[in-house]
């Protein structure tokens, strides 16, 4: 049994659009998935590639629970994410990254990362500040124990996001687009950071537009296109055969630049 | 012109004085009942303005908006004369905190909705992909936060309603504005008597507003 199994999930958002011809305001479906199904293991790196809206960074939010499916199942471990009291377990199991990264504001960095194993996992504070060096170290921030949101660049802020999901012990992480919002120089930083927990064997489930850490890092790419799944491949794979042969796949890699 | 006569200082006794200061202990008094009062029943209030469920979001809006958007003295008269003539007998004092009270939780309310809502949502979706729940994202992020927001804005409507709480000379309750009315009609020194008593105002408005701007640099986070 794969960890994530996701199974015929569909998902619309409702949307507002104004009518071309009325000038009103009109509700309206978006279907960003569609009958879409898929199993991750726990192993190695899996990057989901594809243009914009195409429904990866809510395959994403699905997982953790953070959207409700319309129709289908995704089981974490044998748990659904449909039961709502199986979603603090989910969500351990599976940390997420957003692009858009959160430290709380009234907490400084070591508080942040212990505030979720003190309060979710019942850790003794002690332990918890201990793990939490650990892995500040890890993300090469040990200087910055004390300091608040805004005296962390981007980047850095984002290496603290991710100690921070690592604090709770997941078995898989779920990065959502987390260098977007970052400059070359900090993607650099944090990818840096990817690589090394990738080869310390965390298992990973990255949308990204790296290029470079999707040729480096992944073990399993996954393209998608409206909704659906167009390959799934090994990273060699991809970046031969279908590249090659997949004509949408080539015209997406070209205008990246790879 | 006429001269002033400054003879006619001697016209305002010791008494009157005693009398001005006692009654700002009345004033205090009905201030910081219905402070507190307002205070927990406008919490209640704002967090019901929170929920997702639309009857109560919407629920607290029939007390608050006819609070928000009515004279306070036109309230007051309201309770005071208008509940005898239904058949309902209330005492000056009971009306005038029910009238500030009611009216402070109106705009308290509102502070508080503000002030939950002002924390981006995206610590809302951090929080639950942590792994928390609804109660312990509000108990351990977002209150946290929210209240830091909320306590320089409540101060200043802790002002305006010791201000306020002047109108409840109209039903006839001694506090400080009704002593300055009748030792100014006494002594024939408005000027004199009721400069002392805004004086006597400004003295208990004035560190609150001081300690409101220094919270409000002190706790100046960026979000």
């Amino acid at each position: 049994m794969a960890m994530i199994e996701v199974k015929r999930i569909a998902k619309s958002f409702d949307v507002k659009r104004r009518d071309e011809r009325t000038g009103r305001f009109v509700r309206d479906k978006l279907t960003v998935l569609k009958d879409f199904s898929v199993d991750f293991n726990q192993e190695g790196v899996t990057v989901l590639l594809g243009p914009s809206g195409t429904g990866k960074s809510t395959l994403l939010r699905c997982i953790n629970g953070l959207e409700t499916l319309d129709g289908g199942d995704i089981l974490v471990d044998g748990m659904s994410v449909r039961d709502k009291r199986m979603l603090k377990k989910i969500r351990l199991t599976c940390g997420m990254v957003f692009q858009q990264t959160v430290l709380f504001p009234h907490l400084d960095v070591m508080n942040n990362l212990t505030m979720g194993p003190v309060k979710l996992l019942g850790m003794r504070r002690k332990e918890a500040g201990e793990r939490a060096r650990f892995f500040l170290n890890k993300v090469g921030l040990s200087n910055k124990e004390k300091a608040r949101h805004n005296e962390l660049s981007g980047g850095e802020q984002q290496r603290i996001a991710i100690a921070r999901a690592l604090m709770m012990n997941p078995k898989a992480l779920l990065l959502d687009e987390i260098t977007s919002a970052l400059d070359p120089e900090m993607t650099s930083e944090v990818l840096r950071i990817l690589e090394n927990l990738a080869a310390d064997g965390v298992c990973m489930l990255a949308v990204t537009h790296e290029m470079a850490f999707a040729q480096h890092v992944a073990s399993r790419i996954l393209f998608m296109e409206k909704g659906s799944l167009v390959c799934d491949a090994g990273k060699d794979e991809f970046f031969t055969v279908y590249r090659r042969e997949n004509e949408r796949i080539a015209s997406f890699l070209k205008f990246i630049g790879e | 012109m006429q001269a002033f006569d400054f003879a006619s200082y001697a016209r305002f006794k010791w008494s009157d004085m005693a009398l001005i200061l006692r009654s700002a202990g009345l004033t205090m008094e009905v201030t910081l009942l219905s402070l507190a009062m307002g205070t927990l029943l406008g919490m209640l209030l704002g967090l019901q303005r929170c929920s997702k469920n639309r009857a109560v979001k919407f629920l607290p809006l029939i007390v608050m908006e006819p609070l928000r958007n009515s004279p306070l003295i036109v309230q007051l008269f309201l309770i005071y004369y208008g509940l005898p003539s239904l058949g309902f007998h209330i005492k000056a004092m009971p009306a005038a905190l029910a009238t500030l009270s009611l009216n402070t939780a109106a705009f308290f309310a509102v502070l508080v909705h503000s002030s939950i809502l002002a924390i981006p949502g995206a610590q809302w979706e951090t929080g639950y992909a942590l792994g928390f729940n609804k109660f312990q994202i509000y108990v351990h992020i977002i209150a946290r936060q929210a209240v830091r927001l909320l306590i320089p804005q409540a101060i200043t409507l802790y002002i305006s309603q010791l201000q306020c709480s002047s109108l409840v000379s109209f039903v006839s309750l001694k506090d400080l504005t009704k002593a300055g009315q009748v030792v100014a009609q006494k002594t024939l020194l408005p000027f004199l008597i009721y400069g002392i008593v805004a004086g006597i105002y400004f003295a208990l408005s004035y560190p609150l507003a001081r300690l409101a701007r220094y919270l409000e640099k002190r706790t100046g986070f960026t979000i």
